[in-house]
Formats: C-alpha cells, structure tokens, sequence
C-alpha cells in the first residue's frame, strides 16, 4: 500500500510542479498562442486562468504544439 | 461568444446573486458558530473552523445538484443554474479551508509531508470503521479543484466542450466520496447529527429529483413525431408553435429546435454552442434566436452567430404540407443556409 501511494503522491506531485511552470509561461507569454482571444484580456484574467492552466496542462501544451486548425 | 475574455461575465443580476452567495455562507458560518458555543462550549476553534466549513460545503454542493434537475422541472429556478458556477467555486473555497485546516491540525505534527501524511497516518485501508477517511475528503477535494479552477469560459472553449463537459460531471465522483468521507468519518470523530442529517435527506432529495426530471424528459422524448414516406418526420402542426418561440423535437437521437417568427419556420440543433444551453427554451430577440442561458445568439436561417462572432450550430430542412410541419431528420453541415418555410 506504501510503495502506491509514493507513486500516486510522486506523480501528483510531478504532475503540478510541470503544471506550475508551464502556467508561469502561459500567463506571461503563452497564452495568446493557444488563444488569440486573450491578445486584449487584462492581466487579471490571467491570474484567474491560473490554477486552472495548472491544472489542465497537458491539453494546452497540446494545443500549443500542434499547428493551428481553424478556431 | 466574447471577443477577448473579461474577468466574469458580470452583469447586474450576477451580482445580486453573488452578494447573496457570500452573505448566506457568512450567515452560516455564524449560525454555525453560535450554536456550537451555545451547545458545545469545549469545542476548540480548530475543530470549529473545521466543522463549519465542511458541513458548509456539503451543504452547497448539495444546493448545486439540486439546482440542475429543478430547473428541468420548474424554468423559474433557471436563473439560478446560471449562477451555479460561481457557487461551485464558492463550495470549493469552503471545502479547501476545511480541508487546509484539517491537515494542518492533524497531519503537520511529524517531519513527514503533510499530504504524504494524510495518506499514511493511518493505514487501516482495509477497515470499515477506521477507514483513514481523510484520503477519501483529499481526493474529493482535488477533484473539486479541478472543477473550480476550469470554469472560467477560456477552459470550456480551449479544452474542448466534451472533455469540460466530462471533467464537470466528475462532481458526482466527488459527491459519492465525500458521502463515504463524511460517514466513515462518523465512526471516528463525533460527527454532529446535523451534518448527516443533511447528507441523508440531501442525497433522498437529489436522487429523486434526478429521477422525476429524466422521467420527465423521456416522457417528451417519447411523445414525438411520425415516419412520413420519404423519410422526414411529421413533428407538429405551425399553428402549435408560438410566435418568436420555438418547440423542441427529438429528430433521430438529436433535439431540434423549430422556431417562428415573421411568418417563417425555421429548424436548428437544440444545443447552444457556449454551455450547451437549451435554445429551444429560447426567443427571437432582435431576429436572432437568443439562448436563455448567457444570451448567445444565431441566425434562424444559417444557424450562425451574426458577425463578428463565429459560433455555428446544425441546420435542418423543413416543409409545410396542409399546415403540418415536416422535419428532414439529417441535418446539414453547421451554419448551412436553409430557406426559411413560409407558414
Ligand atoms: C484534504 C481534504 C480533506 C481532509 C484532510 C478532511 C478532513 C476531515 C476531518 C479530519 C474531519 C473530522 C472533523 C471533526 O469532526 O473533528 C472531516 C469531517 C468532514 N468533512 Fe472533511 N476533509 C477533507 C475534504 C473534505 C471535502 C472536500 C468535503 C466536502 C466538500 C468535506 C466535508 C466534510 C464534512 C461534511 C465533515 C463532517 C463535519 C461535521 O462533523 O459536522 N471534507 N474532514
Ligand atoms: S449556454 Fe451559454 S449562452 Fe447558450
């Protein structure tokens, strides 16, 4: 029980300390990229999308990669 | 539908309702307080603070299941489903103090991580009654995080509807480990007969709730339309749909709305592209067809949002034969013009 509980916590851990980073990028240079949309949103906005970016990463690092479709 | 993204679409009403969030959960946690000073004077203000806020977030998260299936049964709770997002992130707010607290009074004593130690301090995973229930609140919590920080509209469009969608109804995951959270707490911690009170009639309520309302709709769905030749649908006749309204039909698995106004009938998708709201439910405001939710618009004719805003749903074709209105169950390519039915 130890041993998958260290690996939960190990990956939970990994996953928002990758999450904290990439939101920091996102808020400061990112996000226009991902969404031309917030080219004009203040910079409160992107405090708010904070957490969130933290937490949903990986779909806009996805995003970020993967050329531009029609929005 | 926006243009560039604003903090929180706010506007007059949101605002009432807000001051109404903050100000019911002020007054609860007053009530709260009193009544444990008046009924339990030992208590220490830790365990108070702990106590309040749980109960405090249990008690929301219940009011938000709730809202969902009364608004299907009753439209004048709609406006608060508007609103249910910001109380969703008010329930997270509550549950985290409840949660920090927690951790900091129980688990932040040894040299350990305080998270690692929520789920080591007690390792009777195999127990019933001395579950380490702390991990089942942990993981609720952290569900509940995700809801709350994703629900701002830029998540909703830069996640995709579907997987927003699926992560907001992880709520019940969250609801169904926080009802073993706070029962299994029970046969450790002296939990107050109110909190469970609460979760017994909360959870009645909910259930039956979500059954009437889904009985409700499979009632609607079921009454609907007749197999013409050709293969459209026979749905109603133009006389039964009112002006600048619409009716909802099922057509294959989809739900159509079929709207009138200046004397044409017109049919689109009843979905709205911003939060999936009902436009069916909705009017013609200004020629568009408005959605009761937030207020997007779309063109009856093309199904598009006017210019400069780019949302396009589904378009069907209609035809009157002897003032009854026939549907072609296969819709076209989202934002396809269709001439209107003159009726
Ligand atoms: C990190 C996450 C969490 C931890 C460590 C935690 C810990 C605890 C503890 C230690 C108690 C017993 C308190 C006592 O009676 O002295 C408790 C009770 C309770 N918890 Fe949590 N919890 C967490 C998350 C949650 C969440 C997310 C909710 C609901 C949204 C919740 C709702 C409750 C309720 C309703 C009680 C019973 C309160 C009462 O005695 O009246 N908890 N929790
Ligand atoms: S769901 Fe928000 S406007 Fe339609």
């Amino acid at each position: 029980m130890e041993a998958v509980i260290t690996v939960f916590l190990t990956i939970l851990g990994i996953y928002f300390s990758l999450g904290l980073l990439f939101g920091l990028y996102f808020i400061f240079l990112g996000a226009t990229k991902v969404d031309p949309f917030m080219t004009d949103s203040k910079k409160k906005v992107r405090l708010l999308l904070f957490p969130g970016v933290v937490a949903t990463w990986p779909f806009l690092v996805g995003k970020l990669i993967k050329p531009k479709t029609l929005n | 539908m926006g243009l560039d993204y604003t903090l929180v679409l706010w506007n007059k009403h949101k605002k009432t309702y807000d001051k109404i969030i903050g100000f019911g959960m002020l007054l609860y946690l007053l009530v709260f307080i009193i009544l444990t000073l008046v009924l339990n004077p030992e208590t220490t203000a830790e365990t108070m603070i702990i106590r309040a806020f749980g109960s405090l977030a249990v008690l929301m998260l219940h009011i938000i299941l709730i809202i969902g299936p009364l608004s299907r049964l009753n439209p004048q709770f709609l406006p608060i489903l508007y609103n249910r997002r910001h109380l969703g992130v008010s329930m997270f707010l509550a549950a985290l103090v409840h949660g920090v607290f927690s951790i900091i009074q129980f688990h932040t004593l040894g040299n350990v991580n305080p998270i690692y130690a929520v789920f080591t301090s007690n390792m009777d995973y195999g127990s019933l009654t001395n579950f380490p229930f702390q991990v089942l609140g942990f993981l609720a919590l952290l569900i509940l995080f995700f809801m709350a920080s994703t629900s701002h509209d830029f998540f909703l469009k830069n996640l995709s509807p579907k997987i927003w969608k699926g992560l907001h109804m992880m709520v019940y995951l969250a609801y169904a480990l926080i009802i073993m959270h706070v029962f299994l707490g029970a046969f450790q911690q002296e939990t107050s007969p109110f909190t469970i009170g609460i979760m017994v009639i909360g959870f009645m309520l909910i259930t039956s709730l979500h059954l009437i309302s889904a009985l409700k709709e499979s009632k609607i769905d079921g009454l609907k339309s007749e197999k013409a030749d050709d293969g459209w649908l026979k749905v109603c006749g133009a006389d039964e749909i009112p002006n600048d309204r619409a009716k909802i039909f099922t057509v294959g698995k989809e739900r159509v709305a079929i709207f009138k106004y200046d004397g044409k009938l017109s049919a689109i998708h009843n979905v709205c592209k911003h939060q999936g709201g009902p436009l069916g439910e909705g009017k013609i405001v200004d020629g568009c067809i408005t959605c009761p939710w937030h207020g997007y618009q779309y063109l009856p004719q093309n199904g598009q949002s006017p210019p400069p805003f780019t949302e396009k749903v589904v378009t069907y074709g209609l035809r009157l034969d002897e003032g009854m209105i026939y549907i072609n169950p296969d819709g076209f390519e989202e934002g396809t013009e269709v001439e209107p039915v003159k009726c």
